[in-house]
């Protein structure tokens, strides 16, 4: 099996989980509140998007562009635009069931459910930055600390404290939630011992499908000098008519 | 020659349509050509004192994939394959020109030797070349196309209108066929399949009819079939077990001539992805018509077909593929055949992206067998670089 197909996967599944932190503009001044908004997810809703990402490294990059069709987290289906040696190929995705379509020998194959569970190696995201957002509410104690700039906007700064026995790998975390539409600008994680490991940030604010959002996610280790990893969101529509039919095996060799 | 000269032209016309001229388009674009140019250079070690060790080998490849979407319902799609072998294997074998050019799968000839010199042959061959019209859940494609039945991961004995060579690791689209294929979807995962091509030759006809399902998770297939003088019943599936993939294939082959007997082709198989992105197969095949004590060199020259994927009656295989870093994946794949000589087919590969666009793999081939007292007969190492389009 090819060690490309597997580094899509795990691209296709940070899209899924990037797809449903976008955030909702809502007021709020309970910190926790705050965070609910700022975390409030997409689920059960549809979207399609254009989107790459660049893994940066001291001494090269590369690219992945992928269109991506999402329908809650349950139906998904991408296709790969570039690297011109796997263009054309897609993944679809239904509930546990994940199938490839690879055009160059017109075969569909179908994929253990073990792919969707590797850990993100090869770009920066990890599944404990990622998966874990859902947990940001229920897990963690939240802090307000006050008011900052980022970027010229003024953004309410909150710390997480992880609740007594909560499953969670972070000693801590500060977030930086943009005041008037609760979008996430700067997220800072912190080990047990209280070092900085990985910041995120939300850049590139712009209206897109109808909502504001950060259209330009960046993932940027603390410890390695050059590295990192942006996710670009070229275009996105929400609440596209998108039904559970739209997600076969026959489209997902028609898609284009 | 008339056939040479329509080659050329059409390389000429597709290479002049070159991508970057395409790519200024700005409006929504109907057609696109894609393709690689790649070289792939062969070292081929024998053990053997008649024999010259190692012979150099050069292969320049060239690949144009071409497809045009008309309208909602219309497609046309059409691929071009050109090579030219350079070397010493080249040189030592004076018929290597014919012998590329009598390989293939179709019923229309549309290929041809453009250069056939001592060590040197130019081949270019339509491999792809069909029209396709779908509506709702149907799909007809009618022209040289790819038909792809198989389900499993490594042998396919379900994959009755092509089979490719285990060994040839570089024509991963494979040979198309000269058939027409009737597709009506019918659930996500579910479509009946009516193909056939056809020729006044029987041992080149084959029709078959395929019913795909899913149930519980799995993805079921079932067929029956008329595949070059054998009347075919197979099936297979795609599910998992734990977070594995399980999956298997079968197909028997009823003979109708007295040439040979009847020959029962199963394959099963397991593949599981670990966290850290380790990817780990198991598999195994049983072949009927396969022999039960053959050489380790068969391997290299077996006649291949659904009903004969390999050499040997029965065969394990494991392998394994890991990413040592985010530019560099590595992989091995180790086929054994318990009978009495044991052959055992090692091939270890790493690759390696140079660059955007640039990919460089370096691909091993080894036999071993008991007769050598398991040192290598036969080894071969390739080194490719890929540009892809």
């Amino acid at each position: 099996m090819d060690q490309t197909l597997s580094k899509y996967i795990k691209f296709f599944t940070c899209f899924l989980i990037l797809a449903s932190t976008i955030t909702f503009a809502q007021a709020q001044i309970n910190p926790t509140e705050i965070v609910q908004k700022a975390n409030d997810q997409l689920r059960g809703l549809s979207s399609t998007a254009t989107m790459s990402m660049k893994i940066v490294r001291p001494d090269w990059s590369r690219t992945i562009t992928m269109k991506t069709w999402a329908s809650g987290e349950d139906y998904s289906l991408m296709l790969i635009t570039a690297p011109a040696r796997d263009k054309g190929m897609s993944i679809l995705k239904r509930e546990k069931e994940i199938w490839n379509w690879q055009p160059t020998i017109e075969k569909v194959v179908k994929l253990p459910p073990s792919m969707m569970m590797q850990s993100m190696m090869g770009s920066d995201f990890t599944n404990d930055d990622m998966v874990r957002q859902s947990s940001i509410v229920a897990d963690y104690e939240h802090t307000l600390l006050g008011e900052e700039e980022v970027e010229g906007m003024t953004c309410h700064v909150i710390e997480f404290d992880p609740k007594p026995d909560a499953p969670v790998v972070w000693g801590k975390m500060k977030m930086w939630i943009e005041k008037e539409n609760y979008l996430q600008l700067k997220t800072e994680f912190y080990d047990e011992d209280d070092y900085l490991v990985n910041s995120m940030y939300g850049k590139d604010v712009k209206e897109m499908g109808g909502r504001i959002l950060t259209s330009t996610l960046e993932l940027v280790p603390a410890e390695e000098e050059g590295h990192k990893t942006v996710v670009t969101y070229e275009d996105i529509e929400f609440d596209v008519d998108l039904q559970e039919k739209f997600f076969t095996v026959q489209n997902m060799k028609r898609v284009r | 020659m008339w056939r040479s000269s329509i080659i050329l032209v059409i390389t000429f016309l597709l290479a002049t349509a070159s991508p970057s001229f395409a790519q200024k388009e700005k409006k929504e674009k109907n057609w696109f050509i894609t393709g690689y140019i790649k070289n792939l250079q062969s070292l081929t070690f024998f053990d053997n004192p008649n024999l010259i060790s190692p012979l150099n080998d050069n292969l320049l490849h060239q690949r144009l994939n071409y497809s045009h979407f008309i309208g909602e319902h219309w497609q046309i799609k059409a691929g071009l394959r050109t090579r030219l072998f350079l070397g010493e294997g080249v040189k030592l074998n004076p018929n290597y020109g014919s012998d590329i050019g009598a390989v293939g799968n179709d019923i229309i000839e549309l290929s041809a030797v453009w250069l056939d010199k001592p060590g040197v042959v130019g081949h270019s061959i339509i491999d792809r070349a069909f029209v396709e019209y779908s509506k709702g859940d149907y799909q007809v494609r009618v022209g040289r196309q790819r038909i792809n039945w198989g389900i499993s991961s490594i042998w396919n004995p379900n994959d009755l209108f092509n089979a490719f060579s285990f060994t040839d690791f570089d024509y991963e689209e494979r040979p198309g066929s000269d058939a027409v294929l009737i597709r009506k979807y019918n659930g996500y995962a579910s479509s009946v399949e009516l193909a056939f091509k056809l020729s006044a030759d029987p041992e080149k006809s084959v029709a078959g009819l395929l019913w795909k399902f899913n149930k519980g998770s799995y993805d079921i297939q079932l067929l029956g079939a008329y595949h070059k003088q054998d009347l075919v019943l197979g099936g297979g599936w795609a599910g998992n077990i734990g977070n594995g993939s399980f999956k298997g294939e079968t197909s028997y082959f009823i003979s109708l001539t007295e040439d040979r007997d009847n020959a029962l082709a199963l394959t099963l198989g397991y593949e599981y992805q670990f966290e850290n992105s380790l990817f780990l197969s198991a598999g195994y095949l049983y072949n009927g018509a396969g022999q039960k004590s053959g050489n380790i060199l068969e391997l290299f020259n077996f006649e291949l077909s659904a009903r004969n994927l390999y050499p040997y009656q029965h065969s394990l295989v494991v392998g394994s593929s890991f990413p040592l870093s985010p530019l560099i994946n590595g992989g091995v794949s180790i086929i054994y055949s318990p009978n009495e000589n044991h052959p055992l087919f090692f091939t270890p590969n790493l690759g390696l992206s140079m660059a955007e666009n640039w990919d460089l793999s370096l691909v091993g081939q080894l036999v071993f067998a008991q007769a050598q007292k398991f040192t290598s007969p036969l080894q071969a190492i390739f080194l490719r670089v890929k540009y892809s389009f």
